[in-house]
């Protein structure tokens, strides 16, 4: 399996590469939406899962998941917002956006680890 | 819009205890003081909240401190942490913290990115502390407080 974590920041982006490589997962990484952007199209495949920020700088990841919701040859990455926004309003209008799940800053792994298995994104054995 | 109740010392504990556990592995080696802080700090690192509340998350420490942070989050021994690694591990901090101070404010708001500066104290004018704790992380002590807009 194949993963993307866009965040701008290099520590939270190390967290999250750990925590899906433990999973399995191959990892990108991007450092805002923009950038991100540029990694899907040059990518070999497209990754089955995108771990986005909200507040970044040259596109958010608000922005980045509507550029994302455009192009039909990504309409199967699940996309899941970790940010630290975590207003009702925010979360809702990210959803409607094409988000499929919220992840709210502090996460713990267990927490991170629930929201990915009721997605079908951890693989058999991971859970018990 | 004016905002009755501001998060208080112990929202900031309970914030800044949440954070460190989650993401410092810091159960074992944390100790809040409510309402305390340290006159040692090095570093600062800020997230602003414009919205229906006006203000500011202030975290500050060590430079010994802000290394181990950095070290936590990179999986890094301390003394090979880069300077720009040390910074981006402060602004994150900082950055969790102020989400879920905001957290805490009437909708709607926005926070800004991390702005991290060597300086024991960021100067905010026209704004006032509404509150501050005080955390000690594996002996080291770090500031949190927040700042908020006279106009508020």
């Amino acid at each position: 399996m194949l993963g993307i974590v866009i965040d701008d920041s290099r520590a939270m982006r190390r967290i999250l590469r750990k925590f899906l490589e433990e999973l399995g997962f191959d990892v990108l990484e991007a450092g805002h939406g923009r950038e991100a952007l540029e990694v899907l199209d040059g990518a070999d495949a497209v990754p089955e899962l995108a771990l986005i920020d909200w507040n970044m700088p040259e596109m958010n990841g608000l922005e980045f998941v509507v550029e994302v919701r455009k192009r039909p040859e990504w309409r199967n990455i699940t996309l899941v917002m970790v940010t630290t926004e975590s207003e009702h309003s925010q979360i809702v209008k990210a959803l409607a956006s094409g988000a499929h799940e919220y992840v709210i800053k502090p996460f713990t792994k267990d927490g991170m680890l629930d929201k990915l298995a009721l997605l079908g994104l951890v693989p058999v054995g991971v859970l018990s | 819009m004016t905002v009755d109740v501001l998060p208080t010392a112990v929202d900031l504990d309970g914030i800044a205890e949440q954070v460190w556990v989650a993401f410092l592995d810091g159960g074992n080696e944390l100790v809040i003081h409510s309402g305390q802080s340290d006159d040692s700090s090095e570093l600062s690192a800020s997230v602003g909240i414009v919205g229906t509340y006006d203000g500011h998350v202030v975290v500050s420490c060590t430079e010994a401190a802000s290394r181990d942070v950095a070290s936590a989050l990179f999986a890094m021994p301390a003394d090979e942490v880069t300077e720009d690694e040390v910074g981006d591990a402060l602004g994150e901090l900082a950055n969790v913290l102020g989400g879920n101070v905001k957290s805490m404010l009437p909708a709607p708001s926005t926070m800004s990115l991390p702005i991290v500066a060597k300086t024991q104290h960021q100067h905010f004018p026209g704004t006032t502390e509404v509150c501050r704790t005080m955390v000690t992380w594996r002996g080291n002590p770090f500031n949190v407080a927040l700042l908020v807009s006279r106009n508020n």
